[in-house]
């Protein structure tokens, strides 16, 4: 875990490095990233001018929720997003060889080397706007839910992490996956509102088959105290499992790539 | 100074492979819908066996070239080696280890040069790729910056740092590459085809580049090239593969009388219907080129008598390619044999 | 390299019936290309699908459970009707949406609108070609999922008056061409810079709300509702939307069927415009 931060601090270090020469970038994704944002609240603004609660979630909570969606997305696009595009192209160009040689663990290896700096500030206004809305919940905010909302978050953050290398592991066996990284994209839009408002086969397809929901809707509930205990710790079991799981297919894809029997 | 194949009772050999074989399983589908339905419920699998019990030792300080055609098995041979790909059958061992398992300790000690792929990255200076090899292989900053000097010394790197890799020209940006992949001072370097697509002069650098390194610290290196003159520059010892099988492994001299009798001269006639056979074997007529091969000795005479009596634009004196050569020599089943020198 | 192509000349260089069947031409021979290469790509043609699919079914999610909240109907709407209104925006969005804004980056940025430029042909017509392949072949997919959706919501559609049902091929026909000449315009902001995904994001988002994608135009508060009805984006997807399932006054219908006409032909000329203007800066600049 220490070595994996170690090289992520190198990592992000270059990456910074040639990111700077790209001011004109910084500005472009600050745009992005404020649309993105005022695209969300104006569609809460549309919807709460019609109506007090949305499936029992108030606005500040919807706000919440909002923040809890852009810091996570901006996560995934900051590191998670760019290091398995990489992998599946190397895969495909053969240049993973040159990374499995090298000695450091390749799934940590390939999962921290590579970052997209600048989708930092998505993580930075979602932070404002969870900080934002926290303010207005206020007093009720105790030091258990903060602890909950951060283990919520953790699990939910190692599911996503799960889920991303699993997809792009599927690169070994099929070597034109790209696409497969859009249909996450595609789901994940879905979690900016409470997953409790989508029909059953959406519900489950968002909590259990791409689990966007741990990601967004659990950890805010976990703020709200709408979460119960049993559900936090289910997702605490999901996300180590996931990890374990996603860490078997990445051995299995590799010896599928080296060639190596059983 | 390290020690030479040829020193008496040398020491346990670095690199060993004993009937080492690595088959590939190739899908095969006849055209058509009909056919491809079927391949749905039985797919036709074929086995192909790209390297085929393959044994020899390599000792510490050697630099062992590997010759054939393509599609040999020479580049399945090197990754086996390097660790990339396990063995179907026989055994692998490096420096000890066996390298499918790919150990840390094991991948610090070997480096994997390819013509043909880059290991750094596109879009950043070559300077912050091997800051990034740095951080991955844990070389101390004062090492790295000695290691850095030394290997700017020799292949005058300095300007070539500061600029993104996708802005260096090919032959600058191997330079980067060899220099990037020997940052972590490797015992052991596995090259495929390090010079492929340089122009002469970059060869030639790379070459004594690695003749240099080879001199000054010892390491072994493992080499595959297109080029005759990379191997006749650096190798004493040269191993054939064909077909997937060994079929020479020996001193250079051993094989080049049967690897290089011949010299091949490219002509091009200013008359479309001239007729050069009576200068030499007529290997290939292209539109405006002809292909001669003449025995080595007597190219230069050859082509001077054919300035002289055949209007041409252009004559130039070729070696033979590998591949030709090779597939020349050992085609038609002829049972592997051994050179002088070889191994026991 | 002056002019871009047949589009761009005046009229009378080539007789109008030869340049009309020239061009059909050049659709046909357009058309078949593009099926012959998305078919290669069928994974990630149905990948897409996805999100024309995804999107109204979330907001229709949405809006279930706002009705819901709110004793079952939301100015006017209760969940069979938002159901409808979303299924038939599904199908309208598909109709007229392009991918063209991104695909124009990388157009630019690998230099392959060179050889787009030197045809004798106007650029345009191979995208909407590509564009009319791909909505031929996804549309096999699309209109049984749609059904499957609607077994799932359960829309209340009404029959649609004799009227309506005549103006809604010219509607669609109509925001296809608003649609693809304004986003075929602000594409070529990728000939004066390189960082178009800042205009593409303001862009999608402008859409959203003003397109009647987040909500149905009379379900928006106050100055976005008086926004989007003076600006042309309804009549890309809410317009025909609502000839499909509202009920206009036959005089409103044509009225707006009018509208969206007049406006089409300005974003047409707008396109005319900036395209000169691009192919200039391509011949200074040079690529």
């Amino acid at each position: 875990m220490i070595e994996a931060l170690r090289l992520f601090a190198a990592f992000v270090r270059v990456a910074v490095h040639r990111e700077v020469a790209y001011r004109a970038n910084l500005v472009a994704q600050t745009v992005q990233s404020v649309v993105g944002l005022g695209t969300a609240l104006g569609g809460l603004a549309v919807v709460f001018a019609h109506t007090a609660t949305l499936a029992g979630w108030p606005p500040s909570e919807l706000v919440a929720l909002v923040g809890v969606f852009q810091m996570v997305g901006g996560a995934i696009g900051f590191a998670i997003q760019p290091a398995m595009q990489r992998l599946m192209e190397e895969v495909r160009t053969g240049a993973l060889d040159f990374t499995l040689l090298q000695p450091a663990d390749s799934q940590v290896l390939v999962s921290v080397r590579e970052v997209s700096v600048y989708r930092l500030t998505d993580v930075a206004l979602g932070a404002a706007l969870l900080g934002a809305a926290l303010a207005r919940l206020g007093a009720r905010l105790g030091p258990g839910r903060i602890a909950a909302f951060t283990l919520a978050l953790a699990a939910g953050g190692a599911v996503v992490y799960a889920v991303w290398l699993a997809l792009a592991t599927c690169a070994f066996w099929w070597v034109r996956v790209d696409n497969v990284l859009v249909i996450f994209e595609t789901l994940y839009d879905a979690g900016r509102w409470p997953v409790s408002i989508y029909p059953g086969w959406l519900r489950g397809a968002l909590t259990f088959l791409i689990p966007v929901a741990l990601a967004t809707s659990v950890p805010v509930e976990a703020l709200t105290g709408a979460l119960r205990g049993r559900t936090l710790a289910l997702a605490a079991v999901v996300a180590a499992a996931a990890l374990v799981l996603s860490r078997l297919l990445w051995r299995a894809g590799l010896r599928a790539y080296s060639g190596a029997s059983g | 100074m390290a020690s030479r194949r040829d020193a008496p009772a040398g020491p346990a050999p670095v690199v060993v492979a004993s009937g080492l074989t690595r088959l590939y399983a190739v899908s095969e589908r006849e055209a058509g819908l009909a056919a491809a339905l079927r391949s749905v419920l039985r797919r036709s699998v074929r086995q192909v066996r790209a390297v085929d019990g393959v044994t020899f030792e390599v000792g510490p300080g050697e630099i062992v070239g590997f010759l054939g055609p393509n599609g040999a098995g020479k580049t399945t041979t090197l990754k086996m080696l390097a660790g990339l790909l396990h063995p179907t059958e026989g055994r692998a061992e490096v420096l000890g280890h066996a390298p499918a398992e790919r150990r840390p300790e094991f991948l610090r000690q070997i480096t994997l040069v390819t013509g043909q792929r880059s290991q750094l990255q596109w879009d950043i200076p070559a300077a912050d790729s091997f800051e990034l090899h740095r951080a991955v292989y844990r070389i101390p900053p004062a090492r790295y910056r000695r290691i850095l000097a030394d290997l700017d010394a020799m292949l005058d790197l300095g300007p070539l740092l500061g600029k993104p890799v996708r802005n260096l020209s090919l032959g600058e940006r191997m330079k980067c590459e060899v220099a990037a992949a020997l940052l972590h001072e490797p015992r052991v370097l596995f090259l495929d085809e390090p010079t492929l697509g340089l122009d002469v002069v970059a060869q030639r650098r790379i070459r004594s580049f690695l003749a240099d390194y080879n001199r000054r610290t010892g390491a072994t290196i493992l080499l595959t090239s297109h080029y005759m003159a990379d191997v006749q520059a650096l190798c004493r010892r040269v191993i054939v593969i064909h077909h997937g099988r060994l079929l020479f492994d020996g001193l250079l001299e051993a094989l080049a009388g049967r690897l290089l009798p011949h010299k091949v001269i490219v002509v091009q006639p200013s008359d479309p219907a001239a007729d050069l056979r009576p200068y030499g074997e007529v290997t290939e007529r292209a539109p405006g080129e002809v292909t001669l091969r003449v025995p080595r000795a007597a190219a230069p005479a050859v082509a001077a008598r054919i300035l002289a009596e055949v209007a041409v634009d252009d004559v130039s004196i070729l070696d033979p390619p590998i591949e030709d050569v090779v597939e020349q020599i050992f085609s038609a089943g002829r049972a592997p044999e051994s050179g002088a020198g070889l191994r026991p | 390299m002056k002019e871009g192509g047949r589009l761009a000349q005046g009229p009378g260089t080539v007789p109008l019936a030869g340049a009309a069947r020239s061009l059909w031409d050049v659709y046909r021979a357009e058309f078949r290309t593009s099926v012959a290469v998305q078919m290669q790509y069928r994974a990630a043609q149905l990948i897409w699908l996805l999100g024309t699919v995804l999107g109204p079914v979330v907001y229709l999610a949405v809006w279930s459970a706002v009705a819901a909240a709110s004793g079952g109907t939301v100015g006017g709407y209760d969940r069979h009707t938002f159901a409808a209104y979303y299924l038939t925006l599904m199908l309208v969005n598909q109709v007229t949406f392009t991918w063209i804004m991104y695909e124009f980056q990388g157009r630019i940025r690998e230099g392959s609108f060179t050889p787009l430029i030197l045809r004798p042909v106007h650029p345009i017509h191979g995208d909407v070609a590509d564009n009319l392949a791909h909505k031929a072949l996804t549309l096999a997919v699309l209109l049984p999922t749609a059904a499957a959706l609607a077994v799932a919501f359960r829309p209340a559609f009404r029959g649609l008056p004799p009227l309506d049902a005549l103006l809604l091929l010219p509607s669609l026909v109509l925001a296809f061409v608003l649609r693809f000449a304004v986003e075929w315009t602000l594409a070529l902001a990728a000939f004066w810079t390189v960082r178009t995904s800042a205009l593409n994001g303001l862009y999608e988002g402008v859409l959203l709300f003003l397109s009647g994608q987040v909500a149905p135009l009379p379900l928006l508060p106050q100055p976005l509702r008086a926004l989007a009805d003076v600006l042309p984006f309804r009549f890309m997807v809410a317009f025909p939307v609502s000839l499909a399932v509202g009920r206009p006054l036959p005089a409103a219908a044509v009225l707006g069927l009018s509208a969206q006409a007049l406006w089409a032909a300005a974003a047409v000329a707008a396109l005319l415009v900036v395209w000169r203007a691009a192919v200039r800066r391509y011949a200074a600049v040079g690529g």
